[in-house]
């Protein structure tokens, strides 16, 4: 996040997107992604050399520090790589999509459903693998969006941005409801969701988050083959139309990205609000709006700002720890509030 | 937050009531008032229509005797003691808390409880504040260990000073006053000094291990029972320490996986919880999945086979400290017992 608080403003040719800066804030973003990657597995509460991380790689002999950088430090690190990158993307196609300064994946319903169906997990106990409560949580997911997604594009003009923003507010409060109504019935799954609902990158496995690989390389793959069509929806659906881009075919498939890229998150770390919302406007801070380069710019900056908030979450309270979702919002929240201030941040 | 939280608590504390219960005193009008958490109780007579909340509230007033001035009972964390086993089967039973309309809908004039979350001013759980149910003419009573600093907080504003066996006493004694049943406090006081006695002189001088007291949360999370929780006292009559005694925010401390491996615990217990059929063996599983965590291999309780079920219910601060005391002696002196 500092590269982007030290950014000056964009010239006009950042705006538009000059080709060589957009390509060096990429390579920076990627490296400093990286950076947070190596650091997210060298600071915790046990203090781990980085000889002993290579160890742990190299020749794991069941130490220590072996079973803590292959069973937490790597998993949570994976996770925050995936959920963040698709967070950040996701939330940077939605934005496009829909002409929407303020959409982020929760807009649609993402975490509406996925926190019923945590809760329906949740409810029928006894759910003793990880894997099968992360893909519950992803069906919920995916099945609100695209009940979002069918009440949006029902109707004159097909899925306008107004229509899936009402949309998905009432299917929302709709599936908020539900779940408010069957926790507040059960006084023990109201304690249990309570800490469902704050997001954190400790609850995948090794072996779930590669499930979700392909479903995030999947999404970020066909956000970026959205790139162009995405360019041309942000001038408005009529010249979106006359630049001929086929409405109906980029919303379906763009939101179809969505469905993946913010489901697949939600799946592995729960809830995670402000990623998905700030990151994107960062990305075109810094190089321009063309999203050629404002998805792949989002994703590493949302993999970027997650470790970061999840290393934050081990340090600042330690021996407590403070979940990610948690420390993103409180981190993100200032950053966010900083660049309302000081861009024309509804221009989209 | 809560560190916010617990410097405004201090504060609270240092400024206003708290403090543990006073002995009763006769009120004005020839009735009876004791002291709990900071809040003068006054009944005027023993009271007649008595609701028990959580399990400690439960087990206190079957052991006190008042089972048929018991107009409601709500949420039990494991099976009720053997010896209060049929006092509950006769009692109305709730598995959830009620609202504060279905409470007051039993018409209590005494509500106990064994949690202070229920008096919260805030919280899913709370039917309001001691004060406002007092205005409506019923009066109440907290477990003296989970006292709050003022009426309306919760586990936060708890004093650990308080957290001691002689404010379980305290409790007994100054229930049993309130209900007229005295006699049968004093002897109860007395029968569990001398069961904790024995524990305690059993254990005296062996080497003490350090055990935390968990909970693994569905999303691998952990929370370990802290300084404040009643059940570092119940480790320290059966001759063990808390791992986590020194984290006394609030009594339970969210702590990542690291930080267990870190402290390297001698024992670990799990804390299952809550329904009214449970034994030890239904804490098996979570014991198990703890045993079979990949990244906790190396600790000694994993590696030296001392990781038990434990229940929820053998955590609180009541009449059934005893009998989780001589089973905390059994687990971690086996040698001893």
């Amino acid at each position: 996040m500092t590269a982007t608080l030290a950014a000056p403003a964009p010239t006009r040719a950042a705006r538009r997107g000059h080709p060589a800066l957009a390509l060096a804030a990429l390579a920076t973003a990627g490296a400093a992604a990286c950076g947070a990657a190596v650091l997210s597995l060298l600071v915790g509460i046990e203090p781990i050399s980085p000889a002993q991380v290579v160890a742990a790689f190299t020749d794991p002999a069941g130490r220590d520090s072996d079973l803590i950088v292959r069973h937490v430090r790597l998993p949570r690190t994976a996770s925050g790589l995936l959920a963040g990158a698709a967070l950040g993307a996701a939330g940077a196609v939605l934005q496009g999509l829909t002409r929407n300064p303020l959409a982020g994946p929760g807009i649609l319903g993402v975490n509406a459903g996925a926190a019923l169906a945590a809760v329906g997990a949740l409810a029928l106990a006894g759910l003793g693998s990880l894997g099968g409560y992360v893909w519950l949580c992803f069906a919920g997911a995916a099945l609100a969006m695209a009940a979002v997604f069918a009440i949006g594009s029902t109707g004159r003009g097909g899925a306008t941005p107004v229509k899936l923003a009402l949309a998905g507010a009432a299917v929302s409060a709709l599936l908020h409801s539900l779940t408010s109504s069957i926790v507040l019935l059960d006084h023990d799954l109201f304690a249990r969701y309570r800490f469902w609902l704050v997001g954190s990158l400790t609850r995948a496995d090794l072996a779930t988050l590669a499930q979700a690989v392909p479903f995030v390389a999947a999404g970020l793959l066909l956000a970026l083959a959205l790139a162009r069509p995405l360019d041309a929806l942000t001038l408005g659906d009529e010249a979106a139309r006359a630049l001929g881009a086929r409405l109906a075919v980029v919303r379906g498939l763009g939101l179809a990205a969505v469905v993946v890229l913010a489901g697949t998150a939600t799946a592995v770390a729960g809830p995670i609000g402000f990623v998905g919302l700030v990151v994107p406007h960062a990305a075109r801070l810094i190089a321009g709006h063309a999203h050629a380069r404002v998805l792949p710019l989002s994703a590493l900056l949302g993999a970027l700002v997650l470790l970061l908030a999840d290393v934050a979450g081990r340090v600042l309270l330690r021996p407590e720890e403070v979940q990610v979702g948690v420390t993103a919002a409180v981190l993100g929240a200032p950053v966010f509030l900083y660049l309302v201030r000081r861009r024309r941040i509804a221009q989209l | 937050m809560r560190r916010i939280g617990l410097i405004f608590a201090t504060a609270v504390l240092l400024t206003a009531c708290g403090g543990p219960p006073a002995p009763a005193a006769p009120a004005a009008g020839g009735g009876v008032t004791v002291q709990n958490c900071g809040i003068e109780v006054t009944v005027p007579e023993p009271p007649q229509r008595i609701y028990a909340a959580y399990q400690p509230a439960i087990e206190m007033v079957h052991a006190l005797g008042v089972t048929d001035r018991v107009v409601g009972t709500a949420f039990l964390d494991a099976q009720v003691l053997p010896e209060y086993a049929e006092a509950q089967a006769g009692t109305e039973y709730l598995p959830e808390l009620p609202s504060r309309e279905a409470l007051l809908a039993t018409n209590p004039d005494f509500i106990v409880s064994g949690y202070n979350n229920i008096f919260s001013d805030s919280g899913s759980s709370s039917i309001g504040t001691r004060a406002s149910l007092r205005e409506l003419g019923v009066q109440t009573w907290i477990s003296g260990p989970l006292c709050p600093s003022a009426d309306g907080l919760s586990d936060e504003a708890i004093d650990p000073a308080s957290v001691t066996m002689e404010t379980v006493y305290t409790d007994v004694r100054g229930l049993g006053r309130l209900l007229g049943v005295e006699d049968r406090a004093t002897a109860l006081v007395a029968e569990m000094q001398e069961r904790v006695a024995a524990v305690e002189q059993q254990v005296a001088g062996a080497p003490r291990p350090r055990v935390a007291v968990v909970l693994q949360g569905e999303d691998g999370s952990f929370r370990v029972a802290g300084g404040k929780d009643f059940v570092t006292r119940i480790l320290d009559m059966a001759g063990a320490d808390n791992a986590f005694a020194d984290l006394t925010g609030t009594r339970h401390i969210p702590v990542g996986v690291e930080e267990i491996i870190s402290r390297d615990p001698d024992v670990i217990l799990t804390s299952t919880c809550c329904d009214a059929s449970y034994t030890r063996a239904d804490a098996e599983p979570d014991a198990e999945r703890i045993r079979t965590h990949p990244a906790l291999a190396n600790v000694t309780a994993v590696r030296e086979g001392q990781v038990h079920g434990f229940l929820f219910a053998d955590r609180a601060a009541g009449v059934r400290v005893p009998h989780a005391v001589e089973l905390m002696a059994e687990l971690v002196h086996p040698d001893r017992r």
